[in-house]
């Protein structure tokens, strides 16, 4: 029967996931993309252990202790814990998807609540204090990170590092206040990752809430609705942050909630336009002939069906906020007290316009990297969901 | 006569906004009386456009309002108990969604997409169940599982698990029908729940009604226009034309002696095995849309028993009793001048031995 169906019964059938996961998976563009989106998620979770001025384990007058542990912050607690709950919760096939997502969700929640009330590392902290110990021969044995820099160690006791080329000591080199440049890349992954994928959530879940009730209700509510997406669209993005940025305080949470709310039009209009074309599908009269209250109508009934090209357009806002965020940055109204890759790469012109190459290059490489990742997931999921390519197979 | 209908309709009207190029709004349905009792089949015919399906839709108010509106009428359940009854075009929603799927459910005419592609068979009737009826998940299994059964479905541990996309439109069809009678409903209207159906496939759907409706003692409303299938099937028949109910009556009575020219028009065109016609007679000109409807009888321009009579272009004719359980709405049906004009009730039901369980 399966092979007798129309194709568009096939496309929104239970096998959808999978198959949309197996199209995905055959471009070796998508896999790239994936691949090193995958390995920026690893960074960003083990950025504590590649880079870090704290060694792991010192001894000192012939007792053992952990800096690194003593000055591990909330948020470094907070990631370990979620990635091993995700390694744990991920795994268990037995439970549906959906269940183990909201599982893991929770657990972090819960993981990121703990770290925040419990964990309270030293507030003030002199990163010189083990170098001058080695010096002065306190230091009995060392365990340290590979890169042995935290991105706030400024070397101010070291001269003549400020602004210095990539070297042995520094492989990417040193920024303007003489801190390693490559502690600051690790460290930056968290940013660039998260700005993503909260900026671009906050916008999915506005334009599902509004271009859903658009397309469900229609009428008047879709009317109105329309000309809001239209207002928002029209005014230029970077303009309306410019606006919001000059209105509110700009720290990390700010940017992505101005970014998230300047760019639900779009998942708005595609949301709208698959509800409409649902709201006069059978199952979905039978769904409210059954007595569903509206909620489940539209949650459980048509989102799921509905939801396929919103997916493809938040692959690409992903990818735009992650711009925006260096856009931002880049123009030096964005982040202040955390270094984006935009933030650095706005540091490679210098005072009287000094070029240094090296912090053009690697932030500017790896914004190019990622953005370029998402495009290349984004597209590979359009294609995926388009019954018309590759409808032979 | 003089049981109480499980539920009533009456003088429904209901309208919807003007076209483009009109003025005032457009009336789908106009003052239809319709009365269903239990254990009853209530056949409703009537061609597309007729209103038929706007009445069913109005039966679990499921029209959008706006930009539908219930312009007049009542639309009365009976309560469980026998009482009282309730009339659904004024209840609130909550108490709306307790009605739908619990006391009356529905089944589409298009299997191929009344069924949500997303999820499992299983997972859509476990919903209907659980939503209507506070079992344990094990139990709300247990109660799919028979309802598959039911509905003739091998395998029905299997089936459960398949997507709506794994079955063939009869299968659909026959999952769609377990669903609505999960929770046991008093009362089924099934739009056309056949017409997508390949003719073996809806003798067998009928057949499952017929013999689910016998054993559980439901009513059902039958949306179609195959007169075959009323002849088969109904207890009762309501011929709709125009938004308003042109005649109706017990099953015999009506097809014994179609008394409205319209109904007298299907039947005409209705092929008749073993005798030989060249073509098969058609009723001229097509049905008016509703916001355009001709003064007077609404028929009037099709009719071939007018005969210039004015009175069919200025009056709309009443429906009244023409006859035992017989009631027609037309100035020449025979009998209609010195009939009473009555609220059609027809509570006759077909004697019917049980149906052997077969394999259907």
């Amino acid at each position: 029967m399966s092979e007798r169906a129309p194709a568009r019964a096939n496309l929104t059938g239970g096998g959808l996931a999978r198959r949309v996961i197996r199209r995905v998976g055959a471009r070796w563009g998508a896999r790239l993309g994936l691949a090193w989106i995958g390995a920026l998620a690893a960074l960003a979770v083990a950025s504590p252990l590649i880079a870090n001025s704290h060694p792991f384990l010192m001894r000192v007058d012939g007792s053992w202790s952990s800096p690194w542990l003593a000055h591990l912050r909330p948020q470094d607690v907070a990631l370990f814990a979620s990635a091993a709950a995700a390694a744990v919760i991920l795994p268990l096939g037995r439970f549906g998807l959906g269940a183990r997502l909201v599982a893991l969700a929770g657990v972090s929640a819960l993981a990121s609540i703990l770290a925040v009330t419990l964990v309270t590392p030293p507030e003030a902290v002199v990163y010189s204090r083990y170098r001058e110990m080695a010096e002065a021969g306190k230091i009995e044995a060392a365990y340290r990170a590979p890169v042995p820099y935290s991105p706030a160690d400024n070397l101010r006791d070291q001269s003549g590092v400020r602004l210095e080329p990539p070297s042995l000591a520094h492989p990417m080199g040193t920024v303007s206040d003489g801190a390693d440049l490559f502690a600051h890349m690790i460290y930056g992954t968290r940013i660039a990752l998260s700005i993503g994928f909260v900026a671009t959530g906050i916008a999915v879940l506005i334009g599902i809430l509004i271009g859903g009730a658009m397309g469900y209700f229609a009428g008047l509510l879709d009317l109105f609705g329309m000309r809001l997406v239209e207002i928002f669209k029209s005014v230029p993005p970077l303009y309306l942050m410019l606006i919001f940025v000059a209105a509110f305080e700009a720290n990390l949470y700010m940017l992505m909630v101005i970014i998230g709310l300047t760019s639900w039009g779009e998942h708005a209009l595609f949301l709208r336009g698959e509800f409409l074309r649902l709201r006069h599908q059978d199952f979905v009269s039978a769904a409210r002939a059954s007595g569903l209250p509206l909620r489940s109508v539209l949650f459980r009934h048509m989102l799921p069906n509905g939801i396929a090209p919103v997916l493809v357009t938040a692959s690409f806002g992903v990818a735009n906020a992650v711009l925006a965020e260096s856009v931002l940055s880049f123009l030096q109204i964005g982040l202040v007290e955390v270094k984006s890759w935009g933030k650095l790469l706005s540091e490679a012109l210098g005072v009287g316009g000094t070029f240094y190459w090296w912090i053009a290059l690697y932030p500017g490489l790896a914004i190019f990297l990622t953005v370029f990742s998402y495009v290349l997931v984004g597209e590979a999921l359009r294609d995926a969901l388009d019954p018309r390519i590759g409808a032979g197979e | 006569m003089d049981e109480t209908p499980l539920l009533s309709i009456e003088d429904l009207a209901v309208s919807f906004p003007p076209d483009d190029d009109g003025a005032d709004r457009v009336r789908a349905v106009n003052g239809v009386d319709l009365a269903v009792y239990p254990r009853q089949t209530l056949a409703v015919v009537g061609e597309s456009g007729s209103g038929k399906s706007v009445t069913a839709l109005s039966v679990l108010r499921l029209l959008d309002a706006p930009p539908a509106r219930y312009d007049a009428g009542s639309i009365e359940l009976r309560s469980p108990d026998g009482g009282g009854s309730e009339d659904l075009l004024a209840v609130p929603e909550k108490r709306l969604r307790s009605v739908r799927g619990d006391d009356m459910a529905m089944i589409f005419q298009e299997p191929m997409t009344s069924l949500n592609p997303v999820y499992t068979v299983g997972e859509q009737i476990l919903e209907a169940i659980r939503l209507h009826r506070s079992v344990p998940r094990r139990e709300a299994l247990a109660l799919a599982r028979r309802a598959l059964g039911d509905v003739g479905i091998a395998d029905p541990e299997a089936r459960l698990r398949a997507y709506p996309h794994q079955l063939s439109g009869g299968m659909r069809q026959r999952v769609m029908i377990a669903m609505a009678l999960a929770c046991r409903p008093r009362l089924l209207i099934a739009d056309e729940p056949t017409t997508a159906l390949d003719v073996t496939i809806e003798a067998q759907i009928l057949e499952l009604l017929s013999r689910l409706q016998h054993e559980q003692g439901m009513a059902v409303v039958l949306i179609t226009h195959d007169l075959g299938v009323v002849a088969q099937n109904a207890d009762a028949v309501a011929v709709m034309y125009a938004g308003r109910v042109v005649e109706c009556g017990s099953v015999p009575a009506v097809f014994a002696r179609p008394m409205h020219p319209y109904t007298q028009g299907l039947f005409a065109a209705m092929p008749v095995i073993g005798r030989t016609t060249r073509r098969l007679a058609t009723i001229p000109g097509g049905v008016p849309s509703p916001s355009r409807l001709p003064p007077g009888c609404p028929f009037h321009p099709r009719c071939h028993a007018m005969e210039g009579d004015p009175q069919c272009r200025d009056a709309h004719p009443p429906l009244r009793e023409v006859g035992d359980a017989h009631w027609a709405a037309c100035w020449h049906a025979p009998g209609h001048e010195a009939a009473p004009a009555t609220i059609p009730r027809v509570a006759h039901r077909r004697e019917r031995a049980a149906p052997a369980r077969g394999p259907s």
